[in-house]
């Protein structure tokens, strides 16, 4: 006899929708992979010592929860010295990869707010680790012509409705756009204004090619904004899992110990790598950025000259574009041309693909035009 | 969730901080095997960091380790399963746990535990919004559950079963007969089996491990979970894996990729390394197991206190009542006054407060050493007691 709860358990899982958004991939599955959210990199050599020494030193078995208390320090240093952020190594919690710090960081610290607003247009997996326990959700409208943020004014009229808790991506993870620095102190004063706090994606910032303004920053006693993105990106990590949350000392806690019901630690072979990247970031991340801002200029020039829109973007490592044919035949063209993009739909923007820019993506473009 | 919820995860969180302060620390608390994990282990690891470090792995993990998922739960516990639609990857058997009791429950729905248990599962099953529904073992009768008790607790809001066995603290293996009265009682009442093998390799005596997936009428309705944390001492990896059948795995994969997404590359490689490579290395360790359970059992015995009887696993369940004082107190004296960590009882079930597990997770010499300490603080526990 077929089994009753079980045809429960999946009338309820296929009714999720949020649970079952469909996500890209967190590394390019190959060159023609346009894609995904992260880029396939060389490995440092100095990584690969650093990691196997160790492993072979017996780093092997759990560590504390939070991380590994050099990473931690690493991390905090990164953004003080990038974002101006004010977090120590005691606000911060190691995480394996991205997703598990979008899920971390809205379910634990959204657990203390009533309520969280969400872009229109976000990452997939901000919906995705909403689907795993129901959140009263205030959706934030965006302003396409902005590379769908939502804007500052749409957020305090969100805030001045009741919202207590928001989610933004600067950069936007579909465009790249970012707020600049009159916005985020606009978006600062309402959340002081309405005893709001904000969970802040700046995982794509390390690619922006100007200088750039973190939410955080103006957070100075590290209060009522909590950072997360990827560790040290563009260092060949994207495979090993490995981001981070920094978050007010009191939200913490309850992050951590949620971490430790769910995996108790984070691999300590990526923990070490991420680590060793730290001390080689700088140095290797500016010649990335400079490599990737002469590849994305000539995709973006040869898109707009073929009548493409190219969405205004500061974040280097991926193009937004709106095809003149429409969404659905240019993701059948590429395709047929062996690329693979990512859908805007993912995100909330059926109008738009996004491209990871790599040494492929004028490869993409030309085989469409 | 409430704070009252996650008060063994904070209390063992706290012991742990307080015991990485002591250079002299012996730790007969957590589940952390003491040897270092296998030297080919980490060579294909080195190996894929040279050669994969950036290759794409869904969040179900590797084909090539879900094939040798299916392969090892094949030969170890007789479970069928297709690596392409009845195995996901997950970061350690942690992550696992919560992903099958967050699948299998939903808000008020019951889960039945036969208890003591690994707290985990009770925090995990919060998240889920569940309900535990306790089924009570002592250690007069080696901790084990009856399934008549279990029985009794079925409701019309019951939804799954939890299996453990060997079990997390109390070391009871399920038997073969009880077993399968236990699938026979999840199938009756339509319940999901949530089945704990993580200790399966370690079963002593003339014990003997079953799945409940391997019996007839069981694989459909059950998720099973392992990791290669106890058994190759790769407990840092962070590596472990569910099987069940393909429709609820569907949904088991949907919430990996919500959580986490997908498992370290490196360590995936090595888990494949692991589970094709030589076993000696899983033998040596299950024999040093043996050796330091019985030396453990002998020093109990010597200081009077009564237990039930591990059948498996890597610790031992002690009664701690005589003493006179709350596991939560006396772990804390033992820690504070002689530097060795034992986890109380309190810290799995509130029930449980006259019991401390202690792991036979150190070298003999070590080992020896921290009963000899622990004897120390329970002889001057009981002289306070007695003026």
């Amino acid at each position: 006899m077929a089994s009753q709860t079980k045809a429960e358990i999946l009338r309820q899982h296929q009714s999720n929708a949020d649970l079952n958004t469909p996500i890209p991939a967190q590394v390019m599955r190959g060159q023609n992979d346009l894609s995904a959210d992260g880029i396939i990199r060389p490995l440092d050599e100095r990584i690969i010592a650093a990691t196997a020494e160790a492993l072979e030193s017996g780093q092997t078995h759990y560590v504390d929860v939070p991380g590994i208390a050099p990473l931690r320090a690493a991390v905090a240093d990164f953004l003080g010295s990038f974002a101006d952020a004010a977090y120590q190594g005691g606000n911060i919690v190691i995480t394996a990869g991205m997703q598990e710090a979008r899920f971390l960081s809205i379910q634990m610290i959204g657990a203390q707010f009533d309520n969280i607003g969400i872009p229109e247009v976000v990452h997939p997996g901000a919906r995705k680790a909403l689907g795993t326990r129901a959140r009263n959700v205030i959706s934030l409208p965006v302003d396409a012509e902005a590379g769908y943020l939502p804007s500052p004014e749409s957020i305090a009229e969100a805030l001045a409705g009741g919202c207590r808790l928001l989610f933004l991506e600067s950069p936007s993870r579909l465009s790249g756009a970012v707020y600049s620095d009159q916005q985020v102190a606009a978006i600062s004063q309402a959340l002081a204004e309405h005893d709001a706090a904000a969970i802040w994606d700046q995982g794509l910032a390390v690619w922006v090619d100007d200088s750039y303004d973190s939410l955080a920053a103006c957070d100075s006693e590290a209060e009522r904004v909590a950072v997360i993105g990827e560790a040290f990106p563009g260092m060949g990590l994207a495979s090993w899992f490995i981001a981070y949350i920094a978050a007010p000392e009191a939200w913490v806690p309850p992050m951590q110990s949620q971490k430790q019901i769910m995996s108790i630690c984070t691999s300590t072979a990526s923990q070490y790598g991420a680590l060793e990247a730290s001390q080689l970031y700088r140095a290797e991340g500016n010649q990335q950025l400079a490599s990737l801002r002469q590849t994305r200029a000539g995709a973006a020039q040869l898109a707009s000259d073929s009548g493409w829109t190219v969405l205004g973007g500061a974040a280097c490592n991926i193009i937004a574009l709106r095809p003149p044919g429409g969404v659905d035949a240019a993701l059948t063209d590429l395709r047929a041309a062996g690329y693979d993009a990512a859908d805007g739909a993912l995100f909330g923007a059926p109008d738009i693909i996004r491209l990871t820019v790599s040494n492929s993506t004028a490869d993409a473009l030309r085989a469409l035009v | 969730m409430s704070k009252k919820k996650k008060q063994g995860t904070n209390l063992l969180y706290n012991m742990i901080a307080e015991a990485n302060s002591y250079d002299d620390v012996i730790v007969m608390g957590r589940g952390d095997p003491d040897f270092d994990t296998p030297a080919h282990i980490v060579e294909a690891a080195k190996d894929a960091m040279i050669k994969r470090h950036a290759d794409y792995s869904p969040p179900e993990g590797l084909l090539p380790l879900r094939e040798a998922i299916a392969e090892r739960v094949k030969r170890v516990n007789n479970i069928d399963v297709d690596p392409a639609t009845e195995v996901v990857v997950t970061n350690g058997g942690q992550e696992a746990l919560f992903l099958m009791v967050v699948a299998a429950n939903g808000p008020g729905d019951e889960m039945i535990v036969p208890e003591p248990n690994y707290n985990t599962y009770a925090d995990s099953l919060a998240f889920a919004g569940g309900v535990k529904v306790e089924v009570q073992a002592f250690a007069e009768n080696d901790f084990r559950a009856d399934p008549a008790d279990v029985r009794a607790v079925v409701t019309d809001k019951s939804r799954s079963l939890l299996l453990v066995s060997p079990n997390n603290p109390a070391a009871n293996v399920i038997s073969p007969a009880d077993m399968r009265e236990m699938l026979s009682i999840a199938i009756e009442h339509d319940l999901i089996i949530i089945a704990d093998d993580i200790y399966d390799l370690f079963v002593y005596d003339n014990f003997e491990h079953v799945s409940p997936a391997s019996l007839p009428g069981g694989k459909e309705r059950t998720l099973t979970l392992n990791a290669l944390s106890k058994a190759y001492s790769m407990t840092g990896w962070r590596l472990g894996w569910i099987v069940g059948p393909a429709d609820l795995m569907a949904r088991v994969r949907e919430l990996k990729a919500a959580i986490s997404g997908g498992a370290s590359i490196i360590s995936q490689y090595a888990g494949i390394a692991a589970l094709t490579g030589p076993q000696d290395p899983v033998e040596m360790m299950a024999e040093a197991y043996r050796r330091r359970r019985r030396l453990v059992l002998d020093a109990l015995d010597e200081m009077g206190m009564s237990y039930g009887v591990p059948q498996g696993g890597q610790f031992v369940f002690a009664d701690i009542s005589f003493s006179g004082l709350d596991s939560g107190e006396l772990a804390q004296r033992i820690l504070t006054e002689q530097h060795v960590l034992a986890y109380p009882g309190s810290a799995f079930s509130k029930d449980r407060k006259d019991y401390l597990r202690m792991t036979f997770l150190q070298p003999e010499e070590k080992l020896r050493e921290g009963l000899e300490r622990m004897k120390i603080a329970m002889q001057s526990i009981m002289a306070e007691q007695q003026s």
